[in-house]
């Protein structure tokens, strides 16, 4: 399952979980826990939200909007481009 | 008499579930050697007392943290006759995997599917039986937080205390690997390491190092030459065997729910499809975005203009005239009249009845963003930079920048090439900010009442525009490179909510109200000494000190057709922050006209064509000094905050230049 999430991810323009549950036949609580393995053994990389305020802004007053970066985005790592050539 | 353990993923329900059993009758210590909180307490059942132990919460137990080797060390070294595993019946699939590594343990289990209320509201249909079949434990339905199915789980626990063992179902690992764990099993006893041979045999076949670690530090074992050379050949592949180890226990937990669960059809998922099938589509995506950003500013004047901003001014209006009696009865001394009337007042107030606009056109982006379309939007000119050479995902940061640039640039930390990253830094400045927006309101206000929309759809894209021209000329120049690729995460379509919206405009609006309240209440201060200074000159004039910076810059800017004092240092004071550039018009300008002072004044002292160069200016000439700080930190360089600076400043005063002489020579004004 893991792998074929995986090439699905390689294959997509984007990410829609929906669309994904509907090819590889499986729920979409599962491809969202698929995600979270991949990203966990490091075959995948996430940026969420990736702006943390570490220059001492916490009285800035956009501090709020540092870390609301609106869009997730997937990068699929080194250890994940070997797994697919296999 | 016996020792219950409580597992399951945070947010399971399992502290909730340790209340309700335990009641009052807990307390609370630390594991010895690690942070991690030991909760215990006490129930008492049919005359005897049974402890149960809170282990910390954990989506797997691996060795990915203290809390997943505290508990797992706990339940592995036999120190619990019964494991309960609370479960999320509203998010089974995932609940699983941890229910998959407890039975590879080979301890006995139940399974407390919490929520179960939860669940029928979410029309989740759940077959407890085949779930308990599937699985080969016993499943009892609970809802914790309302004490249902307590007293069964109890019962039923108890029982479970006193029965043999059964043999549960093992998940099978496929030949090779289940091969492999027979072929290293046999070395360990139930004394080694105490724990079970058949999960130190998994756990090493799946690369545990923690376990590894273990094993080798062993002497009987290290010094057995067959173990090591099946130990290394393990190592060898452990990668693919850990892959597939996981994926093995995702298609028994796949193979469980197929069984057992049934979920209702959302809606959602069709109508996101039917939508993104246009919304997103080749040729009418970008169309479709122009006119939705289009519709979007128009909406912000109709709304935020004709129903609120009349009352803003009114209100306005009104305070000023108050504070100033005020003032006046306490017999406060004349500068500080004159400091509040004109340079406060005069200054900031100017800034404040913009406010409505800006709540609009935040709850408006709100809406865009919570609705899920601003993914969209990201998704459409992700393409468009690609085609363009440029990496897509820059456009985040972008988006970011259209609140404010110094997160914007801060946003380009997710770009992992430096050229992106780069790139993505020097053309944040060219985003309109809420600051610049500012701006572009109140000449809005002066010269283009009627088509404000329109005005402000061109001054947002323009800056797009400018930012992929030279992100273009960048990359062809300064910066070569490959560019990382990524996908980007395009969520369902739902319907925005009031929280999230509101939550939006007041994160903006605050921040506003703080800024006004602070920077450019200093540039306000400064500059008013600089307006007044030296004593005996006309307050506000050319004579002063501020009048005389500008008569100094002013001349650079007449060929874009704005050479006056006023003008220059409203720029020049922008650079501590752009709001300062219409205070800083507002206090220069104060005690001209009537009324709305400030756009009157404003309309003696520019012409349309004018107007449009200043703003032009505006958007694109050197960023505010936060941002340049925030350039500099960045890049770690102070050289590539100065080209910011300067170039930035090159980009405006050309294009500013260029659209006030072309502008002249069609005729118009």
């Amino acid at each position: 399952m893991l792998k074929d999430l995986l090439s699905v991810i390689k294959d997509s323009d984007y990410i829609s979980k929906s669309n994904i549950s509907e090819r590889l036949n499986i729920s979409e609580e599962l491809v969202e826990e698929g995600f979270e393995q991949l990203i966990r053994m490091g075959y995948i990389k996430e940026d969420v939200r990736g702006v943390k305020c570490d220059i001492g802004c916490g009285g800035c007053p956009y501090a709020k909007s540092c870390d609301k970066v609106p869009i997730k985005t997937i990068k699929i790592t080194e250890k994940g481009e070997r797994l697919l050539a296999k | 008499m016996g020792t219950i353990a409580l597992v399951g993923n945070p947010n399971s329900g399992k502290t909730t579930l340790f209340n309700a059993l335990t009641g009052s009758n807990q307390h609370v210590g630390n594991w010895p050697g690690v942070t991690v909180e030991k909760k215990e307490g006490k129930f008492k059942y049919n005359g005897n007392i049974y402890n149960i132990v809170d282990l910390p919460g954990t989506y797997s137990l691996g060795a990915f943290s203290e809390d997943e080797i505290v508990a797992r060390d706990f339940i592995l070294r036999g120190n619990s006759d019964v494991v309960i595993n609370v479960v999320d019946a509203t998010n089974i699939e995932r609940n699983l995997y941890l229910t998959t590594q407890l039975l590879e343990m080979g301890v006995k289990v139940i399974i407390a599917l919490n929520m179960i209320d939860e669940a029928k509201a979410k029309n989740i249909q759940l077959g407890i039986k085949a779930l308990s079949k599937k699985l080969g434990v016993p499943v009892v339905p609970t809802v914790a937080s309302k004490r249902k199915g307590i007293d069964e789980l109890i019962k039923e626990t108890v029982g479970l205390i006193d029965e043999k063992m059964s043999l549960k179902p093992t998940i099978s690992y496929g030949d090779k690997i289940d091969g492999e764990i027979k072929s290293i099993k046999r070395f360990f006893t139930d004394k080694t390491l105490e724990y079970p041979p058949r999960w130190i045999a998994i756990k090493l076949i799946e690369g545990d190092q923690y376990v590894h670690d273990l094993v080798t530090e062993d002497k009987d074992l290290d010094s057995d030459n067959e173990f090591r050379d099946i130990l290394s050949r393990i190592k060898e592949n452990d990668e693919d065997y850990e892959l597939e180890i996981v994926n093995r226990r995702y298609e028994f937990v796949k193979d469980v729910t197929k069984a057992s669960v049934i979920r209702p059809k959302e809606a959602v998922k069709t109508i996101t499809d039917k939508m993104d099938k246009i919304l997103i589509h080749k040729y009418f995506g970008l169309p479709i975005f122009i006119l939705i950003m289009f519709a979007m500013f128009q909406l912000t004047f109709v709304i935020g203009e004709d129903l609120l901003g009349e009352m803003m001014v009114t209100v306005m209006d009104a305070l000023a005239y108050a504070i100033e009696i005020f003032l006046i009865n306490i017999n406060s001394p004349a500068w500080i009249i004159a400091f509040t009337t004109e340079g406060l007042i005069g200054g900031i107030g100017a800034i404040i009845e913009f406010i409505p606009l800006i709540v609009v056109l935040y709850m408006l982006l709100g809406i865009l963003e919570d609705s899920g379309y601003m993914a969209r939007a990201a998704y459409i000119m992700d393409n468009i930079m690609r085609k363009l050479g440029l990496q897509g995902k820059t456009f985040i940061s972008m988006i970011v920048g259209f609140g404010c640039n110094v997160p914007g640039v801060m946003a380009t930390r997710t770009l992992e090439s430096k050229k992106d990253r780069m790139i993505a830094i020097l053309i944040n400045p060219f985003m309109s900010c809420g600051a610049k927006l500012l701006i572009y309101l109140v000449f809005i206000a002066a010269f283009f009442p009627d088509s404000g929309g329109l005005v402000l759809f061109i001054m947002y894209f323009t800056g797009i525009l400018v930012a992929l021209i030279m992100g273009k000329v960048f990359s062809k120049t300064l910066f070569k490179g490959e560019s990382a690729d990524f996908i980007m995460e395009l969520p369902p379509y739902r319907k925005p909510t009031l929280r999230n919206v509101l939550r939006n405009i007041w994160d903006n609006v605050s921040e506003f109200l703080k800024r006004a309240g602070t920077i450019i209440f200093a540039v306000v201060a400064i500059l008013w000494v600089m307006a007044v200074l030296p004593v005996g000159v006309e307050p506000y004039g050319a004579e002063s000190v501020l009048g005389k910076i500008g008569l100094f810059i002013a001349p650079i800017f007449k060929p874009a057709g704005f050479g006056t004092w006023q003008a220059a240092v409203g720029l020049f004071s922008g650079i501590a922050a752009k709001e300062a550039v219409v205070t800083t018009l507002g206090m220069v300008y104060a005690g001209v006209g009537e009324g709305t002072e400030l756009i009157s004044a404003i309309q003696n002292a520019f012409t349309p064509l004018t107007s449009i160069s200043f703003m032009i200016m505006t958007l694109l000439y050197t960023p505010c000094a936060a941002t340049i700080a925030t350039i500099k930190k960045e890049t770690n360089s102070v050289k590539w905050a100065i080209f910011a600076m300067v170039y930035t400043f090159a980009i405006g005063w050309v294009m500013a230049v260029l659209i006030f002489q072309i502008g002249r020579l069609l005729g118009f004004n």
